[in-house]
């Protein structure tokens, strides 16, 4: 019956119970829906990353990404694939070679990295295709074709069909120029990614450079999984020892920092809103028990045990958070659907959060796990409130209470 | 045996600039199956008496024995457990519980006594059968009238199979009708279950019903019914 009396004492006074539960359910709401913009962001980018950069896994000879050598090359990487293919949760696997040039047109000239590839192979491990604003990727089979980003034809000054100049050094030392006509031109949310990265099919590159037919600079590998990324890289290393093999949160470790750090600035922040909400908690219980003092003093003259009216504050402040955290969460999980559906249009910032690596459409995502931890969170933040109310009530004397002093 | 022994009770206050006593140096016995009213002026010692007697407020001296139990030697958490065993309380104001309904509010102590379902409703449809309340099971108390409260009251203090019931003022805030009501009531069940009644009243239709007054006057008792006497003057 504790309970019963519990839950409905916390209705006795509707008005001032659902002004707590409404600051709970809000407050919880907006911590909820931040951490969720920032996790979706985090997972937009992580995401991103993966499946237009670096793959989920990356091979390459121990140096190559420190000076892009392209002399530090791995060979028979057809028979590299071909093994890595058979490994189970492994999507698709691609090899690039991956050289440094000069891109020159009659407009100007900028720093760039070719990507040398198989592109039917490597729209299987990158969304590269996926992302031109215009031109196809490698539809024709003419030779000499390139995809470049937005950023570095604004750069460049060039549009679809231009021709630009790229500077290379073949395997021997000597420098060489190969004119290549744009095929398509793309545009991702990072604009590092947009000015720097070109494409080429990997047999028009090798012909201008010598490049061995067989090598590659890079092996990149598509998981089914992200979350077997640590364990397929520990097989793949197991069998590929000589090669450094490395996961994403290895390539790109401020994402893996970022995606930490935002975890935990997450629970610093909800804590945060908790800690406040416990004081609101706090002066609504005590004020409950400040109107009912002299029936406390009844409660306890008739014989309940002090522990059983802490007991029953206890309950009664659970009650009061649970359902304020419960609207919160259910407000949140609502919101956090909808709009991880349709998405966050923030193009009107889209160029300041796109230098920083970000999607302007933001699509908010968490995870079950953050709920759980949320509803233990709010239980413990009862507990901690009610404490002080229920110690209040349980020292009450019940002569003195019963003539409401 | 008595039901109650008081030997030589006093309680001061000392929390105002002069100490005010309220009992002073109190001698009484109350005998199962009595019906007493323990009257007096305002400020004569009456609730604090009852305070006393129920354990809810500890004596500067004396002793107060219950079932051959001094409760004034006793700590709170045996102080809330012998409440519960032996003495049931009546208020001025009802004080019934305003979120549970007129069954809950009867049962809600032989909840705590540990009592078998069984054994509570059979309890309850007693109690509320002799309170006339069969029809008022399910309500709350806000929905009755005083004299219906207080007679859920009366049940409530009842239901725990009491040694004895202390009742403060328990007609203060009802008509006539209501009073006389209740007080046909308690006198049945005081008859029929040979529960001992002490009840501290200014109103005289209680003191016409009472089978004992006792008189108290400056935390004094100045008469006793039962002895016929006015027998303390120190």
């Amino acid at each position: 019956m504790l309970i019963q009396i519990a839950w409905r004492n916390v209705w006795r006074n509707k008005t001032r119970s659902m002004v707590i539960v409404v600051a709970v359910a809000l407050g919880l709401w907006g911590g909820i829906f931040s951490d969720a913009f920032m996790q979706g962001m985090t997972e937009q980018q992580i995401y991103s990353s993966i499946h237009t950069e670096t793959g989920h896994i990356q091979l390459s000879q121990k140096g190559f990404l420190v000076n892009h050598d392209m002399q530090l090359n791995i060979r028979s990487a057809d028979s590299i694939k071909a093994v890595i293919s058979n490994i189970p949760g492994v999507s698709a696997v691609a090899s690039v070679t991956q050289l440094s040039s000069m891109a020159s047109t009659s407009s100007g000239s900028a720093g760039i990295m070719i990507n040398g590839i198989d592109p039917q192979q490597q729209s299987k491990v990158s969304d590269i295709n996926r992302q031109l604003v215009t031109g196809d990727y490698f539809k024709s089979d003419r030779a000499n074709l390139i995809v470049i980003g937005q950023q570095l034809a604004d750069k460049l000054h060039v549009k679809l069909h231009s021709r630009i100049v790229l500077t290379l050094q073949t395997t021997a030392g000597d420098i060489v120029y190969g004119a290549f006509k744009i095929a398509g031109i793309f545009h991702t949310h990072d604009s590092d990614f947009d000015k720097q990265m070109v494409f080429v099919r990997k047999n028009d590159l090798h012909a201008l450079t010598g490049f061995p037919q067989d090598a590659a600079s890079l092996v990149t590998v598509l998981l089914q999984n992200t979350d077997d990324t640590k364990k397929i890289t520990a097989t793949i290393q197991h069998k590929f020892p000589g090669l450094q093999v490395q996961g994403w949160m290895q390539l790109s470790p401020m994402l893996q920092v970022l995606s930490g750090t935002i975890t935990q600035m997450t629970i610093i922040f909800v804590a945060i809103i908790l800690i406040a909400l416990a004081f609101g908690i706090v002066n609504t219980m005590l004020m409950a028990v400040l109107d009912r003092t002299h029936e406390i003093g009844m409660l306890l003259s008739i014989g309940m045990r002090p522990s059983k009216v802490f007991t029953m504050i206890m309950l009664e402040t659970i009650f009061l958070s649970v359902t304020g955290a419960a609207l919160g969460i259910a407000i949140s999980i609502g919101t956090v659907s909808w709009f991880g559906h349709t998405g966050i249009n923030l193009s009107f910032i889209a160029e300041g959060i796109n230098a920083l690596g970000y999607s302007s459409i933001v699509y908010p995502s968490l995870g079950i796990d953050f709920y759980l931890a949320l509803s233990v969170m709010v239980v413990v933040i009862a507990l901690i409130a009610g404490l002080f109310p229920a110690r209040h009530a349980i020292r009450l004397k019940p002569a003195e209470a019963l003539r409401g002093n | 045996m008595p039901v109650i022994e008081i030997k030589e009770l006093t309680k001061t206050y000392n929390e105002t600039v002069v100490p005010v006593h309220a009992l002073n140096g109190v001698n009484l016995s109350f005998e199962k199956g009595e019906f007493t009213a323990i009257v007096g002026p305002s400020g004569c010692g009456k609730t604090t008496l009852l305070n006393m007697m129920g354990g809810l407020d500890h004596p500067s001296s004396g002793q107060v024995i219950i079932a051959q139990e001094d409760i004034t030697k006793m700590d709170t958490s045996h102080l809330v457990d012998f409440r519960l065993r032996n003495i049931g309380f009546i208020f001025q104001s009802y004080n019934l519980i305003p979120v549970l309904t007129v069954r809950e509010n009867i049962q809600f102590i032989m909840e705590l006594q540990g009592r078998s379902k069984k054994e509570i409703d059979e309890r309850v449809h007693y109690l509320l059968d002799a309170m006339g309340l069969s029809d008022k099971i399910n309500v709350r108390p806000k929905y009755l009238s005083g004299g219906q409260q207080q007679r859920v009251a009366v049940a409530r203090a009842m239901a725990s199979k009491p040694k004895f019931i202390l009742a403060d003022e328990p007609t203060a805030n009802l008509d006539s009708k209501s009073t006389e009501t209740l007080l046909n009531l308690m006198a049945n069940l005081n008859e029929k279950e040979e529960v001992t009644f002490i009840f501290s009243t200014h109103d005289q239709r209680v003191m016409d019903k009472a089978k004992r007054i006792v008189t108290l006057e400056d935390g004094k008792v100045m008469n006793d019914s039962n002895s016929g006497v006015l027998h303390e003057t120190a």
